[in-house]
């Protein structure tokens, strides 16, 4: 037995421990420290063997993608397209105007009986305004629409009169 | 889990956001509230009447107090961008609607804007003004003669085959 051959064996002995107790923790020195360390470029087959390792970790940590597993017959198909939340929902609060007989929403006023209103009401505003003459000259009074052969009331004393050439409207009611 | 995710959900709170933000919103809704004031009936999409609604009332609130008040004519000066209609605020709709405590708007739903946003619109007017009514009451029918000498000979009909019958 020679010293250098007893001093080789208690090194190797050492270092054979060490690894034994960083396996037993769990650090895995084959990843850690390279296959093959070479100098310059690197040999050709190696990046390869990388990717294959990698790829093999990468399919051991489990990273799946969603795809369906089976075709949808067009019975279950049909099912998830008609469901009654998929339909649209049938409206069941349109009724007919009593006035004009339009259809119009119960919570909504009548389109058609609307735009009558509107249009006169924007008849008046136009001689209101030409009334006034120019803009920011509104008379702080009240205003009565009169109609074709129609007089100021008592109560219409000091109020501003725009009057319209037509027979009053029977939807446009006096009171 | 974001902590500031309560913060973005709005659920059950009261406000809208009308808008650029606040200031904005202010400035919209007083000049909506102007233009009503003015015109006393106008058409705007249903949220800004709901918003409108809430301002005018107070502000015809406040005006009840008369125009002495300092308070009140600083609010309608504020809220009133065209001077003119101060003084008809004041002279005419206060006494117009000084009787009710409350109800001085209404609000009725009109048939979505017609444009490609298809707004949910509303018509916001002045209760009292001179321009013809947008909802007409249906005359009750039950009470013309016709109809009531219909009903009599109705019920004589049943009665009769009621007799009869037995």
């Amino acid at each position: 037995m020679s010293v250098t051959g007893l001093l080789g064996f208690f090194r190797r002995s050492f270092f054979h421990l060490e690894s034994r107790i960083l396996q037993a923790i769990g650090f895995n020195s084959r990843a850690v420290v390279p296959a093959l360390s070479v100098q310059g470029p690197g040999i050709f087959p190696q990046p390869h063997r990388n990717e294959e390792t990698e790829e093999h970790s990468f399919l051991d940590n489990m990273f799946w993608m969603a795809a369906p597993k089976k075709r949808r017959t067009i019975e279950v198909n049909r099912c998830r397209r008609r469901n009654p939340h998929k339909l649209i929902e049938i409206k069941t609060n349109i009724e007919p105007c009593p006035e004009c007989g339009n259809l119009k929403q119960k919570h909504v006023l009548c389109g058609f009986c609307y735009e009558k209103v509107r249009r006169e009401t924007a008849i008046i505003r136009g001689q209101i305004q030409a009334q006034e003459g120019k803009p920011l000259n509104n008379p702080a009074v009240e205003t009565v629409v009169l109609y074709e052969g129609e007089k100021p009331a008592a109560t219409d004393a000091g109020k501003r009169i725009v009057e319209r050439k037509r027979q009053r409207p029977s939807w446009f009611t006096q009171y | 889990m974001r902590l500031t995710l309560p913060a973005l959900i709005a659920h059950g709170r009261y406000g809208r956001r009308m808008g650029l933000g606040p200031e904005s919103r202010i400035n919209m809704l007083r000049n909506i509230l102007t233009g009503l004031v003015r015109h006393e009936r106008i058409e705007t999409t249903w949220a800004r009447a709901d918003e409108v609604r809430i301002y005018a009332e107070k502000l015809i609130g406040y005006a009840k107090k008369g125009d002495t008040d300092e308070k009140a004519m600083k609010m309608a000066s504020f809220w009133l961008t065209e001077k003119d209609l101060v003084h008809k605020l004041f002279k005419v709709l206060v006494p117009r609607l000084g009787s009710e405590q409350h109800g001085y708007t209404r609000v009725f739903q009109i048939p979505n804007r017609d444009s490609l946003d298809r707004a949910k619109m509303a018509v916001l007017e002045l209760r009292g003004n001179p321009f013809p009514p947008l909802v007409t009451r249906q005359p009750d029918s039950n009470g013309t003669l016709l109809n009531q000498l219909l009903c009599g000979y109705r019920q004589e009909v049943t009665r009769s085959r009621a007799a009869g019958g037995d």
